[in-house]
């Protein structure tokens, strides 16, 4: 019974069926399961299917970010529940992330943060043109173990540089590792700034983060 | 008569406007500009403050729409290349600001530099399609405060057709206006010559930046031409079918030219569009596909729809090397564009959609403006290509080698002359080293590096340029 109702929490997720994952946490809750394994055994596993399956081209990136959005639902229903337990959802690690300041472009930005979530890690994205303080003030107030600084122009690039530069001089390049991307930034660029990671793509990114935390392979 | 495509019906058009004035009214548009906010309030919008979106009515719409220019004439440095639009055939633009130029030498992927932008821009000077040049590649090796001025001046320095870019931010403003009373001589031929232009893209969805949008509205006392240039992409940033990202990007280029015509009414705008197509897969922009340029042919529609002329984004590719998919996708990009007679399609000289500068397929694109061209023009069935008589005269069996009017036609535009196609004969070809178009691209590009400058700057002016950068470097690059 139990089981089926975990296959249906999937199956919202793969569908990115809102309503039925938003129904199915409310069912859950009635029946007294513990949310950490309804999210656990239920929805995460949907999520991690979408997201393999994108990462080899056979999910559309609607239905991962759809997928995504099924599962916040339904924590969302679960959460007052959770604080009461004081249970807490493993990750894989905190990431703040942002498009730099002086730059819009937040797509790319945003399906990293997309696939970073279906992965795994809790995402703090604070959108476009954040300023290099907003993100280490952030990293710090969250106690994150990644920044993501995404940059699409090439005058922009130079606040990936900043952010290194401004976590080496208040000695909190050992806490937070910085991770960059975005069209014309490269394995080259990222190197020279002494970014810690680098990837061209989201999936890219992913296996950066994991290797960033210890948690690769 | 001329081949030319219809791709919207006159009720469609009609339909999108409508669309786009509801999207206007009841979504509103965001600008986080308080110069243009304030503007907007004053001639009538409905303005939220906090949100900083402001409500446009049909009204101001109809009211801007009049007194934007129908025509005007896009100057050069060299009047020969002054462009008067609207236009009855379709010119090019630069392709713009790659981050990356493929080293002519080496074949090497790299940042661009300030050398590459200046070859590039000699390259288009030869190429006899483009009359807008754009900085084709971003200067990395200029100071970062005053990157934009150095890109910009430097097209203008090595390129005497038009030049259109962008400037950043308001401070930048001054010296760019500074280079131009240098090279036109005071503010009224600014304003008259109208020798550059700025790029201006409102940020999908319904969005417009402050620093891009002040610097803009500066620009309007010197009548500096905007060429508006909506962006969104089917899924992401705009909503998923054509004919709605559409109503979105019409709307997003609408509160554009609100926005500026209020500021100053008259001043010259060109109605554009670059919007994308998405890759489902991995959510990347997609420029060279047919879902492109479906969008920007009938946006250009739109803007022929207001009467404003027009330019839509065409001859782009999204391959990474040149070759194969690169060609494909560059004509399948261009046509649609000059079959609606657009008056400008960009751009040319770039792949990887639009990262990576390419000094040979400047001119290789240069060739398939031609052919398309060639097929625009259609079947001419004017009393001069009516040689019936040539027939009847020949007659069976002849030739017609010897007729007067075949002299005359091989020599006329009845027939386009390649300029880069390879077409020897077979064993000709292997002596010559079985070369491709390619390589006759090459060669060329070598040819006008080689040669001296075109139109270059006077002495003085180029002096004064050089002191107005290093001004710029200074004050600017400080304020960082
Ligand atoms: C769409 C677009 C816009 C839209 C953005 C809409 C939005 N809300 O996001 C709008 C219209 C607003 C826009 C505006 C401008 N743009 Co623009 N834009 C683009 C375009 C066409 C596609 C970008 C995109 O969405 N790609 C899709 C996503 C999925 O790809 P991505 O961003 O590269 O992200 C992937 C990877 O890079 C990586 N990644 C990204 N971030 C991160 C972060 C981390 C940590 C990691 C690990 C990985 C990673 O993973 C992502 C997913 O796979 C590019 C062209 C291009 N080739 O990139 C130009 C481009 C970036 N823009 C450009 C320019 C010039 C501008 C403007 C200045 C134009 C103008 N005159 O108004 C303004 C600048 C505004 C500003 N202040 O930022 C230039 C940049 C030139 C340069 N080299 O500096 C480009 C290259 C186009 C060009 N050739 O001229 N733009």
């Amino acid at each position: 019974m139990i089981e089926g109702l975990y296959q249906q929490m999937k199956q919202s997720v793969l569908d990115g069926d809102y309503e039925l994952a938003e129904t199915l946490a409310k069912k859950a809750l009635e029946l007294g399961i513990d949310p950490l394994e309804a999210i656990n055994n239920g929805y995460m596993p949907g999520v991690n299917e979408v997201g393999q399956l994108f990462s080899c081209g056979e999910m559309f990136l609607p239905e991962l970010v759809q997928a995504g959005e099924a599962m916040k639902i339904a924590i969302a229903i679960f959460e007052p529940e959770m604080a009461r337990r004081g249970s807490q959802r493993e990750s894989l690690g905190k990431v703040v992330l942002g498009t730099v300041e002086g730059d819009i472009h937040e797509i790319g930005k945003t399906l990293v943060g997309t696939m970073l979530t279906a992965n795994g890690f809790e995402v703090f994205d604070l959108g476009v043109d954040v300023s290099v303080s907003r993100l280490i003030e952030k990293a710090l107030e969250v106690n994150a173990d990644l920044i993501g600084a995404s940059a699409l122009l090439t005058t922009t690039m130079i606040k990936q540089k900043s952010l290194v530069d401004e976590l080496k001089a208040e000695g909190l390049d050992k806490r937070f590792k910085v991770m960059v991307g975005g069209a014309p930034v490269t394995q080259e660029w990222a190197q020279r700034i002494g970014a810690h990671g680098y990837s061209e793509d989201a999936i890219g990114a992913v296996a950066v983060a994991k290797r960033l935390v210890g948690k690769a392979g | 008569m001329k081949l030319t495509a219809e791709i919207l019906s006159r009720d469609e058009q009609q339909r999108i406007h409508d669309h786009s004035l509801r999207v206007l009214w009841e979504a509103g548009v965001q600008f986080h500009s308080l110069k243009a906010l304030k503007l907007l309030a004053e001639a009538g919008a409905t303005v939220d403050w906090e949100t900083k979106i402001a409500r446009i009515p049909e009204k101001l719409v109809i009211q801007t729409l009049e007194t934007a220019p129908k025509s005007f004439v896009l100057g050069a440095r060299n009047s020969s290349y002054d462009y008067p639009m609207p236009s009855p055939h379709t010119r090019y633009t630069m392709d713009g600001t790659s981050a990356f130029a493929t080293d002519f030498e080496t074949g090497e992927r790299r940042y661009g530099t300030l050398k590459d932008l200046e070859r590039g821009v000699r390259v288009f000077m030869a190429a006899d399609m483009g009359v807008m040049c754009w900085p084709p590649c971003c200067a990395s090796d200029a100071p970062d405060g005053s990157r934009p001025l150095h890109e910009f001046l430097t097209m203008l320095r090595f390129c005497s057709k038009h030049g259109n870019h962008e400037l950043h931010h308001p401070n930048q403003v001054p010296y760019f206006v500074a280079a131009l009373k240098a090279i036109c001589g005071d503010d009224d031929a600014v304003r008259q010559r109208k020798i550059a232009s700025v790029v201006y893209c409102p940020v999908a969805p319904l969005m417009h930046d402050a620093e891009m949008c002040d610097a803009y509205l500066d620009l309007g006392a010197y009548d500096v031409p905007i060429l508006i240039l909506p962006m969104p992409a089917t899924g992401t940033t705009g909503p998923a079918s054509l004919f709605s990202n559409i109503v979105q990007g019409n709307a997003e280029a609408l509160s554009s030219i609100v926005l500026y015509q209020l500021a100053r009414p008259g001043r010259p705008l060109i109605y554009g569009s670059a919007s994308g197509s998405l890759d489902f897969a991995s959510g990347g922009f997609l420029t060279g596909v047919p879902e492109m340029v479906l969008q920007t042919a009938a946006m250009a529609v739109m803007g022929r729809f207001y009467g404003l002329p027009n330019t839509a984004t065409g001859c782009v590719s999204d391959a990474k090397a040149t070759g194969i998919q690169a060609v494909i996708e560059k004509v399948i990009t261009t046509l649609p564009a000059v079959l609606v007679s657009a008056d400008l399609v960009s751009g040319i000289g770039e792949i990887e959609t639009s990262q990576n500068l390419i000094l040979e397929q400047v001119l290789i694109d240069n060739e398939i403006a031609h052919f398309c061209e060639r097929l625009h023009q259609g079947v001419d069935t004017s009393p001069q290509k009516d040689l019936i008589e040539d027939i009847i005269h020949v007659g069976p069996g002849g030739n017609f080698l010897k007729a007067r009017s075949t002299r005359v036609m091989a020599r006329s535009d009845e027939f386009y002359i390649p300029q880069l196609a390879v077409r020897q004969s077979y064993e000709n070809w292997l002596a010559l080293g079985s070369p491709d178009m390619r390589d006759r691209a090459r060669e060329k590009v070598r040819e006008i590096l080689n040669s001296p400058l075109v139109d270059p700057l006077p002495e003085v002016v180029s002096r004064e340029i050089d002191e107005i950068l290093r001004e710029a470097d200074k004050e600017l690059s400080a304020e960082e």
